[in-house]
């Protein structure tokens, strides 16, 4: 397991860079450029040409080359064998922001990374609660209410977006019945109602993967010997059903978690949730290319972390899967 | 099960203590929102309506804008009286007041406006407002000297000792700053200012944060040379809660990006009656329908904006209430009260929360006056029978009542008239489809015979679509040209106006200073903000002789001379309509929000009222 553990991180820079390139590729491409106003004001023509030398904006390969080494540490690691750096100073350094001239990219994560994540884990978690009930109720009980309200939850998950939900909710819990707050971030009464509304549609989801390996496992021969061992329902079910049902829900938890975990767009919009999410749309916009950057570097690492935390969660869970399948 | 529970229960626990360690804070005693995230504290780099409240909360220069009237006076506030100032009008002295602290208590001298002035115009600085420093005697030659040093430094790839070598060209800087720059401390409590050539709204320009002090003792721990690019550079730790040192009423406590800004009491604040309220917290919710429901859960004092979709619908309830109270109203505008303080007299009303206010700034059409078209072909709007036959074609009443639908009023000229004391804005073309038919025909377009389809161009955002779709139609249906409308991404677009690639665009200005000049001087030929390449040399000529003029009345008529060239003559712009500011807040319960006609606030001096017991 260590050895599976070892060559995938010995992966990690590959991918990464090869992210690096594709991402940086496209959004330079991309017309527009980053210090020019949209609208009202342009600063001098100077010193908009000051700015682009200044963060080698005025030539891909440049760029290209120094922010890769501002990123991976490499300037730091030559500076510090050059001789004392600034303590201050990060080893990943993801440069400025050119859209918040105050904020330098590193700081920008540093604040809203826990944010989202804290989020983001919420939600897994009540997704995976929602999910793993409703689909193993549906399983169980297909033609009832219970299986009907389950198979309601899956598809309103699945099919209506965030920002429909998440109004819905504010309008009933906080400004009809005024139980939890509209919006903010900082208290656990702030976290209820968008980590309902981010939870829902891997909610569906989990439900769905559920209850088809519930309705495959418990038509399956050895479901079929535990019952006619005469075990009682309840540890049919959750012991010999669900145990391997479970398999495709952990396997997919793991990208769950990093999406979910980066943020959304449209719920910390709408909850005013300090997070990530809206740096992935709203630096594309801006052609802010450091803070777009760091943003998609972020959520690569977390992607290939997640999947890995899960391969060793699946082993773990479960110790009869063997390394070569990694 | 137990492998299975165990992740989950980590989760559990982590998610607890992390919002656990987060703790809020209590409620401030004063509450507003921003739409936008405030982008900087940092003056010099301070140009959003949001970065400038702060830096006048954090800040204070040598004079002030007066926003506790309607009559757009400049007060002394670092400065002990208005400035001294040469017969010749170019040299201006400002004494200090005396015994005056930073925020952390050490002196303020004349030389941190020294030291604020010399960073805002070096080419490093890259300040959005330099133009405001290059009046002082000078300053170009100074920047143009430092940016050619740096370039020639930046593209010598053989130096070795880079640190040392810019180390010299800095000490150069300073010695050429000392030597040739017209802005001298002449002793602590005096500054000496002398410009190029007489400029009668210098004092405007003082009052405006670019132009604001900076504590030298503090912000030198955090500048240092870049020996790559030989540039100044200031790390921006120094602009930190708890780290930035200021002089305005307020300092910075805390700052959570996209989150909320605190500002605390500056103990040290010359004035012991300011702030009115003792903390103040700006929350920055950009989503729509949240900033209203903020509002109406009774969480925020004052909102900054309302979003397009709301505006209209919560006007007319507004309009409701006030038709209810029409007998109490007519009574209080008897006794001669301004709207904002009768709606502030009128009995507390949910409907009563929506303001609009006159604000400085206009929305009008950029025509491309180029003579050839991006595609190399002949521009029809080189003509300016053309440009004058497309504003009087528009019926902008209509604009404003069934698109706007929020009372902005109809605009005949770029400046709003009433907004400057002693400006009296030109009256515009009026709405003549008859005329604009004639002036087409005579253009060679009779009927709209032959005039290539017009290419309309406007931006994703600001609700830019439906203005456009009712201006092309106007248009189609009165002169017979065929529009085409271009929406494009907000960086695409500020892209193509840029380089002309456009033939008509929405667009906008807000004025900046208490002058005229903040909105001409986007058409003068060597503008950068000039993106309808609009060349008039009369029009130059016009705005060189007003800044020549000592006496008031005679300038403010040369520059409504040549702003009647641009909306009445010229039309290299069709003015639409002038903005209105819209505001949310309980007129009974938060007092001291600033009748300026530029919408200028004081933070300072908010203050929420408690309901009456």
């Amino acid at each position: 397991m260590i050895a599976m553990v070892l060559r995938r991180l010995a992966v990690l820079p590959i991918v990464l860079l090869a992210i690096y390139t594709l991402t940086l590729a496209l959004a330079w491409a991309a017309p527009g450029n980053p210090l020019d106003r949209p609208e009202g004001r342009r600063p001098p023509r100077a010193v908009i040409e000051a700015m682009q030398k200044q963060y080698n904006l005025d030539s891909f390969p440049r760029f290209y080359v120094s922010y890769l080494e501002s990123a991976s540490g490499v300037r730091w690691v030559r500076d510090r064998l050059a001789g004392p750096v600034d303590p201050g100073r990060p080893v990943f350094d993801l440069g400025p922001s050119l859209q918040y001239e105050d904020r330098r990219v590193n700081e920008i994560l540093a604040d809203s990374l826990p944010v989202s994540m804290t989020l983001g884990a919420s939600a897994i978690l009540l997704a995976t609660f929602i999910g793993v009930g409703a689909g193993v109720i549906g399983a169980l009980r297909p033609g009832s209410w219970a299986g009907g309200v389950s198979l309601a939850l899956a598809m309103v998950g699945i099919s209506l977006p965030s920002f429909v939900t998440g109004a819905v909710l504010i309008l009933i819990f906080g400004v009809w019945l005024g139980w939890l707050p509209v919006g903010g971030w900082g208290t656990l009464g702030q976290l209820v109602l968008p980590a309902v509304t981010l939870s829902l549609p891997f909610a569906a989801y989990i439900a769905r993967l559920t209850r088809m390996g519930m309705i495959e496992q418990l038509s399956s021969d050895h479901v079929r010997a535990a019952r006619a061992k005469g075990l009682p329902e309840h540890t049919v079910v959750l012991r010999h059903a669900l145990g391997n049902a479970m398999l495709p829900v952990v396997s997919y938890l793991g990208p769950a978690t990093a999406y979910a975990m980066t943020g959304s767009f449209v719920v910390e919009r709408v909850f005013r949730v300090p997070g990530l999410g809206e740096h992935f749309v709203n630096s594309v916009l801006n052609k802010d290319l450091f803070l777009l950057m760091g943003a998609a570097l972020t959520f690569s690492v977390m992607l290939v972390l997640f999947n890995l935390a899960v391969d060793v969660l699946y082993r773990w869970i479960d110790p009869r899967i063997s390394d070569d399948r990694a | 099960m137990p492998r299975v529970l165990a992740p989950i229960v980590l989760l559990i626990v982590a998610v607890v203590a992390s919002v656990w360690s987060d703790r809020p804070l209590p409620r401030a005693d004063l509450v507003i929102v921003e739409r936008a995230e405030v982008n900087t504290v940092d003056p010099h780099q301070a140009s959003w309506n949001q970065d400038l409240r702060v830096a006048r909360a954090l800040f204070e220069g040598l004079l002030a804008e007066d926003t506790t009237s309607a009559d757009q006076r400049l007060l002394p506030a670092v400065a002990r009286a208005m400035p001294e100032v040469s017969s010749d009008g170019r040299v201006y002295t400002f004494l200090l007041r005396p015994g005056l602290k930073w925020s952390d208590g050490s002196p303020l001298t004349a030389r941190d406006f020294v030291y604020a002035w010399r960073r805002g115009m070096l080419p490093e600085t890259a300040a959005d407002y330099s133009n405001m420093f290059m009046h002082i005697r000078g300053a170009e030659l100074f920047a143009a000297r430092r940016a050619e040093a740096l370039a020639k430094f930046a593209a010598d790839p053989a130096a070795t000792d880079r640190s040392s070598r810019a180390e010299e060209l800095w000490r150069e800087a300073l010695a050429d700053f000392e030597a040739n720059v017209g802005v001298r401390a002449v002793d602590d409590l005096t500054l000496r200012v002398e410009l190029d050539s007489p400029l009668p709204h210098f004092p405007s320009f003082v009052a405006f944060p670019a132009l604001f002090p900076l504590c030298e003792a503090s912000l030198s721990r955090y500048e240092s040379l870049d020996p790559r690019t030989g540039r100044r550079v200031w790390s921006n730790a120094w602009a930190r809660p708890g780290v930035l040192v200021g002089n305005g009423p307020y300092r910075l406590t805390l700052w959570r990006f996209k989150r909320d800004m605190r500002l605390e009491r500056n103990e040290h604040y010359r004035d012991a009656s300011l702030p009115r309220s003792p903390t103040l917290s700006i929350l920055n919710i950009a989503d729509a329908n949240s900033m209203v429901l903020a509002f109406r859960t009774g969480a925020v004092d004052w909102t900054t904006d309302v979003a397009v979709p709301y505006r209209a619908e919560m006007l007319d309830r507004r309009r409701e209430f006030w038709n209810e109270q029409a007998a109490r109203v007519a009574e209080l505008s008897r006794n001669g009260l301004s709207p904002a303080a009768i709606a502030s007299a009128l009995p507390p009303d949910p409907r009563n929360t929506i303001h609009a206010f006159p604000s400085f700034g206009t929305s009008f059409l950029n025509l491309n006056c180029s003579p050839l078209l991006p595609n190399g072909r002949p521009n029809p709007l080189a003509d300016a029978k053309v440009r004058r036959a497309l504003a009087m074609a528009l019926n902008k009443r209509e604009i404003t009542e069934q698109i706007r639908r929020i009372g902005e009023p109809a605009a005949g000229s770029l400046v709003p008239p009433g907004s400057l004391a002693g400006y009296t804005p030109p009256a515009g073309l009026p709405y003549d489809p008859e005329r604009a038919r004639r002036e087409l025909a005579e253009a060679g377009y009779p009927g709209g015979a032959g005039f290539p389809p017009m290419e309309f161009l406007f931006r994703r955002d600001g609700g830019q679509d439906l203005l456009a779709q009712a201006i092309a139609r106007q248009w189609e249906r009165k002169l017979g040209i065929r529009v085409l409308l271009l929406q494009v991404e907000s960086r695409v677009f500020g892209e193509r106006l840029k380089s002309a690639k456009y033939m008509v665009s929405t667009a906008s200005w807000f004025g900046d200073y208490g002058d005229a000049t903040t909105f001409l001087d986007i058409s003068l030929s060597g503008s950068n903000n000039n993106d309808r390449k609009y060349q008039n040399p009369r029009y130059d000529e016009l705005l060189a002789r007003a800044a020549g003029l000592a006496d008031p009345a005679e300038r403010a008529a040369a520059l409504s001379e040549a702003e009647r060239m641009l909306v009445e003559t010229d039309l290299p712009l069709i003015p639409l309509f002038h903005f209105v500011q819209v505001y949310l807040f309980d007129p009974t319960r938060l007092e001291g929000l600033s009748e300026h006609p530029r919408q200028i606030h004081t933070l300072a001096r908010l203050k929420r009222r408690e309901p009456a017991p």
